[in-house]
């Protein structure tokens, strides 16, 4: 079930990403970002891609791992494209229920 | 670069990618089922399913080929895995080898045997996912090597529109998280954009490394300047084989039974067996080899041998223990191996396949908005006037490519379900079946207008695709709602992703059939600004 | 589009040639003289080259597009094809 961990770090790591722009900032969030918390989003966006690679690392050997890295981030991303302007509170939402819901699995037994 | 040089790399991309769109787009499909096609060739061979493993059931493939083939010159069993239930039996009859026609190994005669009960079994003739499989590099009905020279073109053209793609839109990167619905052209090339940048890694892997498949082919020129043209030579040093002829076939004798040896092999190499071979099977110099499952290192050799141990079969001897071993490559050769191991997914883990699979549905639909988004200019550009000609062969070539080949291969399912299974040439006739359906679907492609064709199209696969897995209850024993079908998992999970599938394209039917927002508001889809879009 | 003037047209299809045909001939030479000219061993040389030369095809297809002139775009290829074609002539195997 890590696998479902790392899908949704990823997921939430592009949030942020997204976040990170002015654009979809306002779009997500309906306020005028300021520049410092530009840079904050998307460091914890980076950071969380991080996460998702340590959590492929644990669950391939390392040259898999890194291969399934850009897969796993282009199938978490390609739904968050859609969601962004059609349910955007959809997006936010899911950007910390995923983690949650997926973490408790992993560490529920399932992992 | 210049504008205008923009313009003409932009044209490039837009007109090659039309003509190779409708090729690339069947390659992306038929190469994502291929991911499965060990799972679809089994559902397609349902007369298979109720096979079930057990600790006989080396001793009952030993005693069946005994029986069927006991003059045979060697013998081959597959033992039942993870993706497949049933023991699979190969042998080379008696006598001098043919050589296959069209050149090859003559790969001999072929049975499937009951895991549990040692019944030889009988499956429908089928070519099941091994049709879908070739066609994704050599089509079908064209002369073998034509078919993947124009793969391998359309294959290198994407990879030259990958990198292009890359060079000259570099803002796509800035704002790849765009997605502007509802605004025709603009929504299919925010679209387009997305699912290409997105998905870049996946789409460099995936075509680089269907070249370097085809590497030889392609570009044998460095093997002809290095070995002075010889093939052979390099072949041999690239892929060194055990040389060791058999020899003639030594004096009647018996042979040991096969179940302690077996045990001390997986004993050994603390895995199970999955392959028996024997050479001179009853005789006094019968060989037994012994395999078990090999895990597949991402830079590993494509073609490394698996763990091996050699038994002699009438004394039961061991003779030889042939540990698995990475011969060192460059780094290049590394790369060649991480890239084709990652094309060919020959990792035992299924999920690693399922995301695969889906990787490979976001490539075809990445081809697929392509190939929408010429048509949406083109039919915005025409304003209130009736479209051309040109514009509706296009438009009935997107929708056989796209709709019709979805078609054509759930007709091809539903077909293998419902032809009757002592019907002559069957396989063949299945394969009829997926060719009528995908050429009624462009006949009625050219012929429907527009949106009435999709929407028809649309409701066309929907119903065949969700109506798979009914047809499949109704059919065998094995369905969704048997045990045998969760048993297998490949089985359940073919169901499930017809229904999944199904879904999908209702999905798709009902945001097409559904009004559309623009038509309401007129003056916004005719502004300018949004003919001219870089495509 | 059909406002893309004649000459331009032109040039588009000459570049094409260049990089279709001549971006093909250019990693056939030069995956010949990597094959036989890198310092390692006869195999591994071959799948260094053969591995890198779809590369080479595609930075010679986009140099035949990218490049300002028509004439460059054609030098670009031709004379570095002309290049590896004498180095694997010189360092051919000696048969």
């Amino acid at each position: 079930m890590t696998v479902l961990l790392a899908l949704a770090l990823g997921y939430t790591g592009l949030t942020c990403l997204a976040l990170g722009m002015k654009r979809h900032h306002q779009e997500l969030l309906g306020r005028k970002p300021t520049e410092a918390r530009l840079r904050l989003f998307k460091a914890i966006g980076w950071l969380l891609l991080l996460a998702t690679t340590a959590a492929c690392l644990m669950l391939w050997p390392l040259g898999l791992a890194l291969s399934m890295v850009p897969i796993l981030v282009t199938l978490v991303g390609l739904p968050l494209i859609f969601l962004l302007p059609y349910r955007p509170a959809l997006a936010r939402h899911l950007a910390w229920a995923l983690p949650l819901v997926a973490g408790g699995l992993a560490v529920g037994g399932l992992g | 670069m210049n504008g205008s040089l923009r313009q003409s790399m932009a044209w490039l991309h837009t007109w090659s990618g039309l003509l190779l769109g409708w090729l690339l787009v069947a390659v992306f499909v038929t190469g994502t089922s291929a991911y499965y096609r060990e799972e679809i060739s089994l559902w397609m061979e349902p007369e298979l399913h109720q096979s079930t493993a057990s600790d006989d059931t080396m001793d009952l493939a030993w005693q069946t080929l005994g029986r069927i083939a006991p003059e045979a010159r060697s013998w081959d069993i597959s033992l039942p895995d993870a993706r497949n239930p049933a023991v699979q039996l190969r042998w080379q009859p008696a006598g001098e080898e043919q050589p296959r026609q069209g050149g090859g190994r003559n790969r001999g005669e072929q049975a499937w045997m009951d895991a549990g009960s040692g019944e030889v079994l009988t499956p429908r003739e089928t070519r099941g996912g091994h049709f879908l499989y070739r066609f994704h590099f050599e089509l079908y009905g064209v002369p073998r090597l034509w078919a993947r020279w124009l793969i391998c073109v359309a294959t290198m053209f994407m990879l030259v529109a990958i990198i292009s793609g890359v060079i000259t839109h570099k803002k796509i990167f800035k704002d790849f998280f765009t997605f502007r619905p509802g605004k025709g052209q603009r929504s299919w090339l925010d679209a387009h954009n997305a699912s290409a940048v997105l998905a870049l890694p996946f789409h460099f892997m995936i075509t680089y490394s269907g070249l370097l498949l085809f590497m030889v082919m392609l570009m044998p020129w460095g093997i002809d300047a290095a070995y002075d043209g010889d093939r052979r030579a390099f072949f041999d040093e690239a892929f060194p084989r055990s040389t060791e002829a058999p020899g003639p076939a030594g004096e009647p004798a018996d042979m040991v039974a096969i179940g302690p040896l077996a045990e001390a092999t997986a004993a050994r190499f603390e895995r199970p067996v999955s392959r028996i071979e024997v050479q001179h099977p009853n005789r006094e110099n019968a060989r037994i080899r012994i395999s078990v499952e090999q895990d597949v290192a991402i830079s590993g050799r494509r073609r490394g041998g698996s763990p091996t141990q050699v038994f002699q079969g009438s004394s039961g001897d061991l003779l030889e223990t042939i540990e698995p071993s990475q011969a060192p490559a460059p780094l290049m050769g590394k790369v060649y191996n991480v890239m084709t191991n990652l094309h060919l997914v020959r990792f035992a883990d299924p999920v690693v396949r399922l995301l695969f699979f889906f990787s490979g549905l976001a490539g075809s639909a990445m081809v697929a908005t392509g190939m929408l988004l010429w048509v949406s200019k083109r039919t915005q550009q025409l304003r209130r006037q009736q479209p051309g000609a040109a514009l509706k062969l296009v438009n009935g070539l997107n929708m056989a490519s796209i709709t019709g080949l979805l078609a054509a291969i759930g007709a091809y399912f539903a077909a293998n379900r419902l032809l009757p299974t002592a019907l002559a040439e069957r396989s063949s006739w299945e394969i009829r079946v997926f060719f009528l359906v995908w050429l009624v679907s462009l006949v009625h492609g050219l012929l429907r207008p527009h949106r009435r064709g999709w929407i028809e199209q649309l409701a066309v696969i929907t119903v065949l695709w969700l109506a798979l897995p009914f047809v499949d209850m109704a059919t065998t024993d094995s369905h969704l709602f048997s045990a045998a079908a969760w048993r297998l998992g490949a089985l359940a999970g073919f169901d499930l992703i017809c229904l999944l599938l199904g879904a999908l394209w209702g999905y798709t039917l009902w945001r097409v059939a559904r009004p559309k927002p623009d038509k309401r508001k007129p003056a916004r889809a005719r502004q300018p600004a949004l003919a001219e879009g870089n495509t | 589009m059909s406002q893309l003037k004649n000459a331009t047209r032109l040039s588009v299809a000459s570049r094409a040639i260049a990089a279709v045909l001549g971006g093909y001939a250019l990693s056939a030479t030069a995956t010949a003289a990597l094959s036989v000219g890198l310092p390692m061993s006869r195999m591994d040389a071959v799948i260094t080259a053969s591995v890198l030369s779809f590369l080479i095809y595609s930075v010679a297809v986009i140099w035949a597009f990218a490049c300002a002139t028509t004439a460059r775009a054609w030098a670009g290829i031709a004379i570095p094809t002309l290049l590896c074609g004498a180095l694997v002539w010189l360092l051919g195997p000696a048969s």
